[in-house]
């Protein structure tokens, strides 16, 4: 796909080789989405879905909804991308946009408390049925926690924690102070934590 | 003499989020107080759990499948980019989309009348007993796609004879959005729209 998107550019006369490098390697992609050339988007896309998914997912906590949250976030991107400043770091403006459209989604879905995904306990492989329960019982907790947090506190501690954002990265995405993201995320990890004390403290009655 | 605990500085230590003299003024704290210690450990843990409970379920399928509805969605040219180096690709590609529009909400506007024929003026296939998804292009549209799909125009549902029906149809291009008013005319007169039938 990508060859010969450099072949019909190159028959144009337009060869993207002769691009000064940059710093950022999603640039170039951008550059020539921008150039008119749409079929670079899938390399975009495929540069960066896993990031956005995820982002999505761990935001909403349902993955259908995060799937629509992606498509939406590349098709914003993509109307979006002639207003993009050239040598401005692509992922974190990727991310913001698709943070909003989480925010959106999360605002038509109405407040729900916990979403129903992270109420699953899907069966996976485990070294006894004890086991297995117990460590589903741990990850709902956990999810419960999260998606008990205030929205902000919430997205901060998916982009700092989980994605593994600088506190800086993070004050830019949300556009938010990076003191501001610093106490955002300390509440929010001291939430989880009280929130799995005060319940995996308490007996466990349900055990099958 | 112990210094105070360190209980409310513990969510910022455990990834690391503080400078460097209170990082060792709190270890220091840490290496002297059991109760911080379990603190921090408990906080430790829970830090491990969140990154295991939130680890992504999406597998390469699920990329692939995002990715083909959105490039499908971009090069219908429902949301093309006006590329400056095809006008002519651009406009076909609205024309067509306006097409199918049209066509849908005429469908619609021939549903609400029970058991008229079809207006010899509009497009052909029109006919009441089909859907209203995939009309069949009109011969000034050399270029039909398909996949131009009514959803992404904001239509109202089934919108009722005596009101007219707006339909908004966003552009790539933030400038241009394009909006049909349509009202539902007696039988023997067209149903008129701000554009002309193809
Ligand atoms: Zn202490």
């Amino acid at each position: 796909m990508l060859q010969a998107t450099e072949a019909v550019l190159m028959e144009e006369g337009l060869s993207p080789l002769l691009e000064i490098p940059v710093a950022d390697p999603l640039e170039q992609l951008v550059r020539r989405v921008q150039g008119g050339e749409t079929e670079a988007f899938e390399g975009l896309m495929l540069q960066t879905e896993k990031r956005v998914l995820s982002v999505a997912w761990r935001i909403l906590g349902d993955r259908h909804l995060a799937e629509d949250a992606a498509q939406e976030t590349y098709l914003r991107v993509f109307r979006s991308l002639p207003g993009f400043r050239l040598g401005e770091p692509f992922e974190p403006w990727l991310v913001r946009i698709a943070v909003n459209v989480c925010y959106d989604l999360g605002r038509k879905r109405g407040p729900r408390a916990v979403p129903i995904e992270f109420l699953e306990l899907p069966g996976e492989a485990a070294s006894s049925a004890e086991e297995s329960f117990l460590l589903q019982q741990r990850r709902t907790l956990v999810r419960q926690g999260l998606a008990g947090l205030p929205p902000g506190e919430r997205a901060a501690l998916v982009l700092r924690d989980l994605e593994g954002f600088s506190t800086e990265e993070v004050a830019r995405m949300l556009g938010i102070r990076p003191v501001t993201v610093r106490s955002q995320v300390a509440s929010a990890r001291a939430k989880i934590q009280a929130f799995c004390a005060r319940l995996m403290a308490a007996p466990q009655g349900g055990r099958p | 003499m112990m210094t105070p605990h360190v209980l409310d500085q513990l969510p910022l230590w455990i990834e690391g989020d503080l400078a460097a003299p209170e990082t060792a003024a709190l270890e220091a704290h840490l290496s002297q107080c059991p109760e911080c210690r379990r603190a921090a450990e408990r906080l430790r843990d829970s830090q491990a759990w969140l990154r295991e409970a939130l680890e992504p379920p999406f597998e390469a399928p699920d990329r692939q499948r995002l990715r083909a509805r959105v490039m499908e969605q971009i090069c219908t040219g429902a949301t093309a980019k006006p590329g400056p180096r095809m006008p002519l690709r651009r406009s076909l590609l609205l024309a067509s989309a306006a097409t199918l529009l049209l066509a849908s909400l005429i469908w619609n506007l021939e549903r609400a009348r029970p058991s008229r024929p079809v207006h010899p003026g509009l497009p052909a296939p029109l006919s009441s007993a089909m859907p209203p998804s995939r009309p069949e292009p009109t011969p000034q549209v050399s270029r039909p796609r398909p996949a131009a799909r009514p959803s992404r125009a904001r239509s109202p549902e089934s919108p009722p004879l005596a009101e007219p029906a707006r339909i908004e149809f966003q552009t790539s291009d933030p400038a241009v959005r394009i909006i049909w008013l349509a009202q539902a005319k007696p039988p023997s007169e067209p149903i008129q729209t701000p554009l002309e039938a193809p």
